[in-house]
Formats: structure tokens, sequence, C-alpha cells
């Protein structure tokens, strides 16, 4: 595995003991802004300052075993320094379940995502045609939109009082002590860039006197140590938000595919698809977190994207400082003096951390897509998907004008988004063959026909560009060998297969298989044998696919590349 | 195929563009073999937008190697990245020729 040149420490290696601190610092702090989804959620169901603080810590628990789960060396989890977080993927859901039957049916309906989440897990591989690549960045880049829009939003949220002018000024502070760490800080200052923007904000807050005497007195009414408390914790069960919480859990399940996916490439210099395995450990372990957020009575969890984006601008990678995250939260959950703290993030402060964080989310969300070749099909898949989701957040009278069994996908964006998305992506596989045919002719040496057949294909496929360069080299390079061999009369037949796994050339040509050495021929043979440069073309060829075999059948040369994908 | 020859001090260099294979390896030898013929034996090859190159390509590299080694002049590449790497890579190229990231960089190698 090669290492990327950014990378400071990668998962394995351990930081020193106050980076490890700090670092785990910052997530706390990142993660933290999140807080404002189980809050939000559990103000419109009703709870008192209390009930919330109870729930809170117990959520911040939850969190902090989340964190171990996904972040341990284990077949529950990815491995990866991926800490768990409350989310935007379960928000809109979660509203609904405490609007159709109070906290406990929210519970119930949190534990079955998860559950949910977790058997999706088991059947990834199998699913993978249905959730292609290009889905998991575009949940990617969704999520990355929700997240610099709930920013906005909580400045200028239709049930948010009028921004004052102070309030401008802290979230322009805090989020250009964030950008201005990031993009000119070194060391300590770049790696901790955003809990040090977080406190800046909280002190111009104070400055600036952002904090009401409410603030003061709920922090001050709060215990220092206390533990927490389950009793809130009871459940229901609504058949019909299943749907909507299954979709939520769905997209979940491609959020953390793709943070994962994130996770891997931040280690890996030559990262070119998700390794499955980490993947579908990760899934599991997020669907374990939410299902034991919703048994113990919190929202939704899932995978840290900001989180995991704001570790690669660092270079700060280390399960040792998702452990540190992890023991923080825990802590946390035993100190309802910092919990009602952090309960009281000043708007400004949250905006200005949710836009930075959403910077890096949306980039990996479209570097992720890009990642793929992407025909007419899948650009109007991903198109319509993100106008979708970006119109029932920019017109909340398509949500009002639903019907009832609709609105609550219509509902978030990020659901609605991905639910476009799955439905074109099957509608748009009518028709695409997974096994294509070329009659080549020996005119077509010297032109690009070949290579332009089978990108064609690769978008329709969505195949990886860089395996469908090494298929066209392979293509081109043997029509071009048999023809400088005396290509006999007959037909010269290419046939190419796809599936998410594999492509596979199958080339028939009259004549005998041309050789295919192990080893290079020399710098003179090349120049003066006469098949030096037949037998180069055969060893590159060789080396170029990850198998390859050939054999004779009668007067046929039967030969076969295989690129893994 | 493509090329543009240019005269930097007493280097010349030479832009391909496009496909170096079989259909166009003779045209590229024959263009190298004259500049070297000329006595123009410091020579900058600049691949950067060479879209294919198969192993005829690659024997006209060593023949133009060979060529410049017997003029007793120097040879650099530059601009050999993403596929065009990856393929020197394959054939096991790489190390057979002084590249350079730039045509700068190659200009100042073989005036040295």
């Amino acid at each position: 595995m090669k290492r990327p040149p950014d990378l400071v420490y990668a998962v394995d290696d351990q930081p020193p003991l106050a980076i490890t601190l700090f670092n785990g610092l910052q997530h706390v702090g990142i993660i933290a802004i999140n807080l404002i989804y189980p809050l939000v959620i559990f103000k419109m169901a009703g709870a008192s300052v209390d009930t919330t603080v109870a729930l809170l810590s117990v959520g911040l628990v939850v969190l902090g075993v989340g964190t171990f789960i996904q972040s341990a060396r284990s077949p529950l989890g990815s491995g990866y320094m991926c800490p768990s977080t409350f989310t935007a993927t379960y928000f809109s859901a979660s509203m609904l379940a405490v609007k159709a039957g109070g906290l406990p049916l929210l519970f119930g309906m949190t534990a079955f995502a998860g559950i949910l989440e977790g058997l999706m897990s088991r059947a990834l591989s199998r699913l993978r045609a249905f959730l292609p690549t290009e889905l998991s960045g575009l949940v990617v880049f969704m999520i990355g939109i929700t997240a610099g829009v709930a920013g906005v939003r909580t400045m200028y949220g239709a049930d948010a009082s009028p921004v004052r002018g102070e309030e401008w000024l802290v979230a322009g502070f805090t989020l250009g002590v964030m950008a201005a760490l990031n993009v000119w800080g070194r060391g300590v200052l770049k790696m901790l860039c955003a809990l040090i923007g977080l406190a800046a904000g909280y002190s111009a807050s104070a400055a600036l006197g952002l904090f009401g005497a409410e603030h003061g007195a709920s922090v001050a009414a709060a215990p220092w140590i206390a533990l927490p408390r389950l009793m809130h914790a009871s459940w229901s069960f609504d058949i019909t938000l299943a749907l909507t919480f299954a979709i939520a859990s769905l997209a979940a399940t491609l959020k953390a595919t793709g943070t994962i996916a994130l996770c891997q490439r931040m280690n890996e210099a030559d990262w070119a698809r998700p390794e499955p395995r980490s993947v579908a450990r990760g899934v599991l372990g997020d669907g374990i977190a939410t299902a034991l957020a919703g048994m113990a009575g919190a929202v939704g969890t899932n995978t840290s994207t900001p989180s995991v984006g704001v570790a690669a601008a660092t270079g700060i990678g280390s399960r040792h400082v998702a452990y540190a995250t992890g023991t923080i939260f825990i802590v946390l959950g035993f100190l309802p003096k910092v919990t009602a703290l952090l309960a009281i993030m000043p708007r400004a402060v949250m905006a200005a951390g949710l836009l930075f964080a959403a910077c890096f989310i949306i980039i990996n969300g479209l570097q992720v897509m890009a990642s793929r070749l992407l025909d007419i099909r899948r650009t109007l898949t991903i198109g319509l998907a993100i106008i979708a989701g970006a119109s029932v957040d920019i017109f909340p009278a398509i949500v009002a004008g639903a019907p009832g069994i609709l609105a609550p996908l219509l509902a978030s964006s990020l659901a609605f988004a991905t639910l476009i998305a799955l439905a074109l992506n099957l509608l748009f596989r009518i028709g695409v063959k997974k096994t294509v045919t070329l009659n080549v002719a020996r005119d077509v040496v010297g032109t690009t026909k070949i290579s332009d057949f089978l990108h064609v294909q690769g978008a329709q496929w969505g195949a990886r560009a860089e395996v469908i360069s090494r298929a066209s080299f392979a293509a081109n390079q043997l029509v071009e060998a048999v023809a400088g061999n005396g290509w006999s009369d007959g037909a010269f037949t290419l046939e190419a297969s796809f599936d998410e796994f594999n492509l596979d050339l199958h080339a028939v040509y009259p004549g005998i298989p041309m050789t295919f050495p192990d080893q290079r021929p020399t710098e003179r043979e090349i120049l003066e044998a006469g098949d030096g440069m037949s037998r180069l073309a055969g060893f590159m060829l060789r080396h170029n696919a990850d198998r390859m075999r050939s054999e004779s059948r009668g007067a046929t040369a039967h030969i076969w590349f295989h690129f893994e994908h | 195929m493509e090329l543009d020859t240019s005269r930097l001090n007493t280097v010349t260099a030479v832009a391909i563009r496009g496909r170096v294979d079989s259909t166009t390896a003779d045209k590229l030898r024959d263009h190298l073999t004259e500049i070297i013929g000329a006595g123009s034996a410091r020579l900058v090859i600049d691949l950067k937008e060479v879209t294919y190159i198969s192993s005829a390509g690659f024997r006209t590299l060593l023949i133009t190697a060979r060529s410049v080694d017997h003029a007793k002049g120097k040879l650099a590449l530059c601009g050999v990245g993403g596929e065009v790497k990856r393929l020197f890579d394959i054939a096991s190229f790489t190390e057979l020729f002084t590249i350079l990231p730039n045509r700068d960089d190659a200009v100042a190698t073989v005036l040295t």
C-alpha cells in the first residue's frame, strides 16, 4: 500500500499523545455541531430541558461506543478513523416520527433503521449493481449540500429568529479562522483548525453578547458529574413510516460506504476502488450504532463524513484519534455541565462549522462521482436526482402539496434524491448489454475506433476510466500486433463483458495465438530480432491485464484478458 | 500523429501529438533520424500529447536512443504522464531513458 504524501499519520500509526487528544477533541467539536439534530428533534417532541440533557448524555455515550465499534479492528467495524455522529440522514424521518408518535416512535423506528442497515451490510456485494459508485458519490454530495444548507438554515430557517449583525460577525470570524488555519496554517494550527475555529467562535460570541442569561443559567444548573439515565427510552413502531426509515437507512448505508471509501483513499495513494470487506464491516458497525441509539433513547447515527473530511485536510487518519474521540464522548456523557455548554452553541458558530465541513463533503462526493465514466444515462440519473433533492429544499410547497403517502419521502432532500437516483438507475439498466461484440477490420489499426467503442460502452456500464483505458490498450495493441504478423483472411471479433467486479475481453482471430512472454525481450532483441517487436507487444499485453490466457482452437486463436474492476 | 519541431539553443525538441503505433512509427523514426543525421544530436522528445503508444512506438524510441548514442549526443524525454507513463512502466522502459517532468528541465539536461 503506497502512502499518500499528505498523510501525516496513517490509520495504524500512533501519533504523540497530545496530537491524539487534541485531534480527538477537534472531532468532538466538529461532531458537536450535529447535536443540533437531536436538540431540534427533542424540542419538537416537547421534551423538557432536564429530559433533553439526559437524552443527550445517553446519546453522547452511544456516539462513543459507536466510534469504538466503527474504528476498532474487529468484524463489526471498518477499522478506520471514522467516528460516529448524529446525522442529517435521519433528520427528516425522525421529525416525522416525533410528530406521529413522540419519542417512543422515534426510538423504535431508529432501532428498526439500524437493524435494517446491519442486514443491508450483509448483502452489499449483491446489491452493488443497484448501488453503483456514482450513487454513493451522489449521496455524499447531497449530504454535503444538506449540511451546508442546514448551516444557513440555522440563521435563516423559517422558524429562525432575525439575524443580528453580531451574529454575522461571529459566523464570518469563525469560518475565517477555520479556513485561514486550514489554508495557511502549519503543524498543530492546521491540524486543529476546526476546533480552534469553534473555540474562537465561542469566545467571539461571549465578547459580543450572544450568550443570554438563560444560557448561563442552564449551564449553571447542570451538575458536573452524573450517570447517564436510560429512563426516558420506550419504543413503538409504525408501519406507515417503515419505507421512509428504510430509505433513510439506505442513504445511511450509502453514506457510510462513501465515507469508508474516503478513509481508504486517505490511507492509500494508489486507491482505485472501494475495498468491499472493510466497507461491509463498516456498514454493519454503523447499523449496530444506530440500533443501539434507538434502543438507548437517541436519534440515528452515521459515520461522520465531516470528521473524515477534516482528517483528510489535516493528514491525521490514525484510529487512535478515533479512540480518543470515542473516550471523550463517553466521558462527556457523564458531564452534564459540559453537555449543556455544547447544547448552547450559538447558531452563528454552528453555521460556520457546518459550512466549513460541507465544503470537504461536497468535493469528496464530486470526486467519487467523477471516478466513473458517465454516459447520458448516468448523467441524467445524477443530474435529475440532484435537482429533485434541491427542489424539495428550495420549494417547501412541493412537500406541502404532496399526497400523504409521499410526504415522508419528499420531506428529506437526501431521501428524495436517493430515491430518484435508485429509480432512474433501475430504469436506465434497460437496454444496457452486459456483453458486446465488435467486428474488427484491418483498417482499424491506426484509428481510435476500438478505443471509442470501449469508452462508449464503458460509460454505459459506469466502468472506471482507468480500467477502460487498460482494456483499450489491450485491444489496440493486440490488433496491431496480429496485423503486423500477417493477418490472414477471416473475421477478428472482440467481445467485451462487464459486471461490477470484472471486465473481460475475448478476442478471436484466424491464425495461431501470438506469444506472451514473461520476460521482456532485450533492447537488442527488440531492435534486431525478427519477432522482437511482437514479443515486446506480448510482454506488455501480459502485464497490462490482471490475468490472461490464450489457446488455439482449430484454425482460430482465442485470447482472453481479465481486468478486475 | 503530428510532429512539432523547434530549436532551443543547440537542442532540438520534438513534440508528438496523437498515436504512436505501427502506422505512424516509421514517420516518427524517419523524422528523428533526419534531425540526428543533420547534426542535431541533442534531442528532447515531448510526449505530453501522446494519446497511445504501442510496442512499435517503443521500438522507435529505442532506435532513436541508439542513433543519438552513435552520434555522441544526448536524448531526454518529457511529458511522460498518465496512461503513457503506465505503458512505460509495464514495458519496463522507464529505466531505459532519461525522463524529466517538463521540457525546460529536459533541455537543461541534454545541454549539460
